[in-house]
This record gives C-alpha cells, structure tokens and sequence, in this order.
C-alpha cells in the first residue's frame, strides 16, 4: 500500500517537475522573443533620432539661406555722376549711360547716408556692406537693354544669303546695331530709395551667425560696422525677404550672390540622359535575361556580374567615362550627356535586378495562358508580362535615378566640378549638377557658402523625397492582384 | 497495419516490374474511330528524368479522352506535349511524332502559335488575364486577327461566353475584371477563352481540381456541350469524372501508358493489374 502512495507521489512529483520545466522553457522563449522586439524598437528609434538630428542640423543651419537681407539706400540717379560726358546724341545716349559707373551711385548713397565716415579704410569698410551686385541692380533698372540679337542675326542672315543670291554685295554690313537702350525717365534724374543686396558678411552678421563681443582685433565684425548696422536697422533701412535669387542664379564667388538654379538644370540634363539611356536598356536587358536567354553557365556568369556591377565603387564609373567617353570617344568634358552617361552605367544594373524580378513575380499562369491562346513569345511578353510587371520596373527605375541624382563622385572624374556661372541650355553645354554643387560649397570657406551647402542640401533631400515618393504611389497605383 | 502497407508496397513494386519491362506494351486499343491526332513512339525528358516513355495514341474527333493517373505519372506532361506549351521549359525534350490531321506538330515548319489556335488549352488554375472579362474573351481572337469590327467582337464575346454557359450571369458586368469572378466562373471564362479562337481540340489539365462540386457539375455538363464541336482531352484526378464525362479513358503510371480503352470498359472490366488497382482506389 505505502509503496503505490510512494510512487503514486513519485509520479505526481514528476509530472509537477516537466510541468515547471516546461513552463520554465515557454517563459524563456517569451523572453526570446521580448528581448528582440525590443532590441529591434531600440534600433528604430535610434535610427530616427539620428534622422531627426540630421534634419534639425541641416534645417537649423540652411533655413536662413532662403531669405535675403537687404538694405534701403536713397539712389541719386543723376546722369551726370553715372557717366561724365554724356553724349548730346540721344540715340547713343543710352548705351553710353548703361556703360556707366554705378558703383559711384552706390558709394555715394551710402557716404551721403554716414557723413561722419572719412577715412579711406573706413570708406572702404562701408563700401563693403553692399554686394556687388547692386550696381548691375541700378544700371538695369536705370537703362533697359533690349536684345534683339538673336532674331535680327536670323532675319540679317535670310537677307544676306538673299543677298548673295541675287549678285549683289553684303550692303548690310553696317546694319543698325542689334541692341537697343531705353531710359527708364523714372529712375534717371530722379532720387529713389532702392533696396539693394547687402553683402555676405553683413547678411550673417544680421542673420546672427556672427557676434560682435570680445576684442575687436580678434573679430571680423569691427565696432564701426556695428555702429552703421545700428543706425541702418533703427532708420529702418534693413529687411529680409524672400531669396528669390538662390533659386534663379547659378553658382557665384559671392555667397550672397550664389543661387543653385544651374545645377538644378544640370542635374535636369543629367537625369535626364540617364533616364532616356537606362530606362530602355535596363528594362531590354532584363526582359531578354529574364525570357529569351537560354539558361546556361554564360548567362550565369552574366548574372553574377550585373549583380557585381551593382556594388562598384562609382568612382570607377568615373574613370570609365573619363577613359573611354572623353579620352576615347572625344566627348565635350564637364557636359551633362557624358554625366548622364556615366550615371546611366551605373544605374544599369539596379534597373536591371529589380525588373528582372518584377518580370519574374508575374505568375507563370499568366503567362501560359496567353500562350495558350497562341500568343507568340513577344506578344505575351508586350500584352501581359509587361504591363503587369512595369510598375515594379518603374519604382526601380526612380530609386536608381534618385541614386544617381545624389551620386558625386563619378561626375567629379569628367570634369563636372568646374565652376559654371552659366545656366546649361543642352546636354552638351558646361555644367554641374546638386551634389558636386553641395560639394563644392562645402569647401568655401565663407559663412554664407555653409548656410547655403545646407539650404542646397535641403533642395535636393526634397527631390529625392518627392522621387521616392513617386516611386511609392506608382507601387500603390498599378500594383495589380490576382 | 504496417505488415499491411508492406505488403502493399510489395505488390506495387511487383505491378510497376511488371510495366518497367523494356517490352511493355499499352493494352487495350489505342486507335480511335476518326483520328485527329496520332502520336506515336513519343518520349519526353526534362533533362535527365524521362517523363514520358514510349507512348502510342489516337485521339479521334468529337471525343472526350480522359487521362487518368496518380500524381507524377507525366498525363499532364503528356497533354502539354500535345499543344507544344512544353516549348516553354528550357531542359524539355521530346521525341517521337505527334500528328495533327497528318502534319507532324513538332516539325520544324510548324508555327506554335496556329498549332496553339487550332488546340486550345484550359489549365488547372484558372488563370484569367487582369483585364476585362470582354477583353479576356476577345484576346486570341484579336491576336490571330480574326475580327474586325465591334460589332464582331460583341458577338464573338456573346457566342463564347453562351457556348461556356456563362454568358447569363456576366452580360452586364463585361467590362469588369474577369479576376473578380469566382473560382468557377473564372474557370467557365477560361473556357470561353478557348473556344473563342474556335480550336478543334481542346486541352484540359485538370479543370475541376480547384472549384466546389456546383462549378464542377457545371463544367461538366459544359464539356458534355462541347463534345458536339469540338475534341476534348481531359486530364483529370477525379474516377467518377472521368468516368462520367469521357468517352475514352487512358491510365498513365510511372510515365508510360498502361492501359486505354472505352471508358466502360475500363471502369468495368480492367484488364491490367495497376489499373485496377488504381480505380478501385487502392492507391493514387
């Protein structure tokens, strides 16, 4: 009797114990699983707290770049100060006055508004407060340029192949200059307050990237400058507005003057060539790879290398282009189509990986029912295949254009760092693209050029969104389920 | 139990022996009344498997053939071989001759896409297009050019969908997607799909096998339909299908074809030990 009690326990006991172990085990694997969720929480909010840094840096520091400051300045536009000896000839009275000296009309203003200002290193300093900028300001408000270059060349070339044509001699030779100059009567012989630019210090100095405390030798803002900034800010004579101009000028010596409109242009051209090359070829490759191609070992070895070619170091696409489409080839250096073509290069094989699996995750039943019907291979592929697997093809499209639209570093090997001033009109004109830009201003030592690597920064960081977010509706839109 | 199984396995090894004989030969009659398609000696590899192994058969027209079988013994293989849809597969091989009215399919003058509208195929998954249930109808049609006007296709779609019975429940939703269907009204506009390019055979790889017995039941009746017009081959899992919708039923075991008859006789009197075996439901 005792010794069934002893293991009618003995069993009990048991089973009591695997009942702990067991509920010892499940308590270990939920802590498993608990402990990853929240290594993977913590890696989140890691990664977005670096985001949130990055974005309050670039914000903080670039938001002022997209306001001007400028000063009030009362404007004595006499024509005798802009230019001596004016002509009694009024038909070349303008061009005479657009020649004129318009810095002088500044200067003055500014020695008229601080007569205490004497000394020349002080006049100097004065002068200084002003951009550049502001008498190419005057002289086109106080003389309009009418261009008519372009069209008179056109009709003048017509009339002499006319010319030519009927044996007579080129008689227009001399033809009436192209350019005409028309006197704006409210602003010459007038005095106008005008606001002009300020100059790259003063606009930090205003926008507080500069301070005006300890010795005055050890700082780049002097006493008197502050005294004038005082003066001019309690007159009212400072505002700051909108900055039109860093959206409209292309790349400048001045920080103030400097706008990102050429690059933007550039990167326009460059994306593209990109696009127009890639985009086909990418998309033809992956089509032939993924349906026409038997499968060997060489298409294997394809495979192995498009993916290889995915994570080449993209200053070796530089190279290339620098070896075979400048060097070799003899193509214009620092133009967008040779960027383009590098950038396209390189955008090839994510084009091609991510439609190759787009065109392998539309169902084969699809497929064999289109060839069912005797569809032949290219009309399953044109009718069926593609449609369903184009807007994967697109979203890979757009995150390798988005890539390239960032990508510096191969540009930088065909000459697209050179500093254009000019605005590209085609794929074969000088140009830079955002991130050389950005890169560029980066490296100047000017106050104003770092407010300005942050606000470029900021314009491109919103076309790459914007990209990526195409890319994520297009998903959304044309995803087809079956 | 397991003595049971043993024994069992014993006694398939002993029948699939009997058939693994270089010599084996189909029993029952392989030639049909009015031949349409006369394959003969047709072997099939993927690579180095041998799917199909010496195969000989008639199929004759406005017959329904049904090929039946347990799983992987190559009856839909063999019926993709019939239409050339194998083409698709890189490591397929076939050899042997499979004649359609005379001409050999696999010859090398032959264009896959008219052999593809002269032999249709529904497959075992319906798989309408993400279009239009119009769209799906008028497809082949458009592509082998064989209507013009609207007015054509409108009745083209009509004709097809009617002969699928299906033309009630869907003639006011034509320009719906036809993957809004259900599962058997897919598959019925699938079939209209095929006789929308009017085929003289239609190929049929397990039509039923992913619809509930109502669908079944009314594909069925439709193929019984179309027997009239057209030459069915059906290749199904399903005995009493089989036995209820062919005219002809072929039993395929371990790629070669065992046994082929009249489907009465077959069910009734087999004469081959697997067969047998098979539709008593031994194994499968």
């Amino acid at each position: 009797m005792t010794v069934t009690i002893s293991k009618k326990i003995k069993k009990q006991q048991k089973k009591a114990e695997l009942a702990k172990q067991a509920a010892k085990k499940l308590a270990k694997r939920h802590r498993q699983e608990k402990n990853f969720r929240r290594i993977g929480l913590a890696a989140v909010l890691m990664g977005m707290l670096f985001l949130v840094i990055l974005f309050t840096d670039i914000i903080s520091k670039g938001y002022t770049a997209f306001m001007q400051t400028q000063i009030q300045l009362t404007i004595d536009f006499d024509s005798n100060r802009i230019a001596k000896n004016i002509a009694k000839n009024k038909e070349t009275d303008g061009e005479t006055l657009y020649n004129g000296n318009y810095r002088k009309l500044v200067s003055d203003a500014l020695y008229a508004k601080f007569p205490d200002v004497t000394k020349r290193k002080d006049k100097k300093l004065l002068r200084s407060i002003i951009s550049t900028s502001a008498q190419y300001y005057l002289r086109d408000l106080a003389v309009t340029k009418i261009d008519t270059d372009s069209r008179a060349n056109d009709s003048n070339d017509l009339q002499r192949n006319i010319a030519i044509g009927s044996g007579k001699s080129a008689a227009d030779a001399e033809s009436p200059s192209a350019v005409q100059y028309q006197i704006n009567s409210q602003y010459v012989g007038q005095k106008q307050d005008i606001w002009v630019i300020a100059d790259d210090l003063f606009d930090m100095f205003h926008k507080g990237f500069y301070t005006a405390e300890g010795a005055e030798s050890e700082r780049l803002i002097k006493d008197n400058y502050v005294t004038w900034y005082n003066k001019l800010l309690a007159e009212g004579n400072i505002r700051t507005v909108f900055n039109f101009d860093f959206f409209t000028n292309t790349d400048s010596t001045n920080a103030e003057l400097a706008g990102i409109w050429g690059a933007m242009k550039g990167s326009f051209y460059v994306l593209l060539v990109t696009l127009l090359l890639s985009f086909p070829i990418g998309v033809g490759a992956a089509i032939y790879l993924e349906e026409f191609a038997p499968k060997n070992r060489w298409t294997d070895l394809i495979e192995v290398n498009i993916n290889n070619l995915a994570a080449v170091p993209s200053i070796v696409f530089g190279l290339l282009g620098l070896a075979v489409f400048l060097n070799f080839f003899g193509l214009p250096r620092s133009a967008p189509i040779v960027g383009g073509i590098v950038l396209s290069l390189m955008t090839l094989p994510t084009i091609i990986i991510s439609s190759r699996a787009s065109l392998k995750s539309v169902p084969p039943s699809i497929k064999d029912a289109a060839l069912g019907v005797g569809a032949s291979k290219m009309q399953t592929i044109t009718h069926h295949t593609l449609p369903l697997a184009l807007p994967g093809m697109l979203t890979g499209t757009i995150i390798g254009m988005a890539q390239a639209l960032g990508e510096t570093a191969p540009l930088l090997m065909i000459g697209m760092i050179a500093f254009v001033m000019s605005v590209p009109t085609g794929i074969f004109d000088n140009a830079t693209v955002m991130p050389v830009q950005i890169f560029l201003w980066s490296d100047l030592p000017a106050r104003g050029f770092m407010v300005k690597t942050s606000a470029a920064i900021m314009v491109l960081l919103a076309f790459l969104i914007t990209m990526n977010a195409i890319a994520v509706i297009l998903r959304k839109r044309f995803e087809r389920r079956w | 139990m397991t003595s049971n199984t043993q024994q069992e396995n014993d006694h398939q090894s002993i029948a699939a022996r009997m058939i693994n004989n270089e010599n084996f030969k189909t029993i029952g009659d392989i030639s049909a009344k009015k031949p349409r398609m006369v394959c003969k000696n047709v072997n099939v590899h993927y690579g180095d498997f041998h799917a199909i192994k010496n195969l000989s058969i008639e199929i004759g027209k406005n017959e329904v053939v049904a090929f039946i079988g347990p799983s992987g013994c190559g009856k839909s293989t063999f019926l993709r071989t019939l239409n050339r849809m194998n083409d698709t597969i890189d490591i397929c091989k076939v050899s042997g001759s499979i004649e359609l009215d005379g001409v050999n399919i696999y010859d090398k003058s032959i264009d896959v896409v008219e052999l593809r509208a002269n032999v249709g195929m529904v497959f075992q998954k319906p798989n309408p297009f993400p279009k239009s249930i119009y769209e799906n109808v008028i497809y082949g049609a458009k592509i082998h050019g064989l209507v013009k006007s609207k007015a054509d296709m409108d009745e083209l779609v009509e004709k097809s969908l009617r002969k699928a019975s299906l033309w009630s429940e869907v003639k006011d939703q034509l320009h719906k997607p036809g993957t809004g269907l259900s599962g058997g009204q897919q598959q019925r506009l699938c079939i209209a799909r095929a006789i929308a390019i009017s085929p003289e055979i239609i190929l049929m790889d397990e039509p039923c096998s992913a619809l509930d017995p109502i669908s079944t039941a009314k594909i069925e009746e439709l193929i019984s339909e179309l027997q009239q017009n057209y030459t069915i081959v059906i290749v199904t899992h399903s005995m009493q299908q089989a036995a209820r919708v062919s005219n002809r039923t072929a039993y395929f075991h371990l790629g070669k074809l065992v046994e082929v008859g009249n489907t009465d006789d077959i069910f009734n009197i087999p004469k081959h030990k697997l067969t047998e075996d098979y539709i008593t439901g031994r194994f499968g």
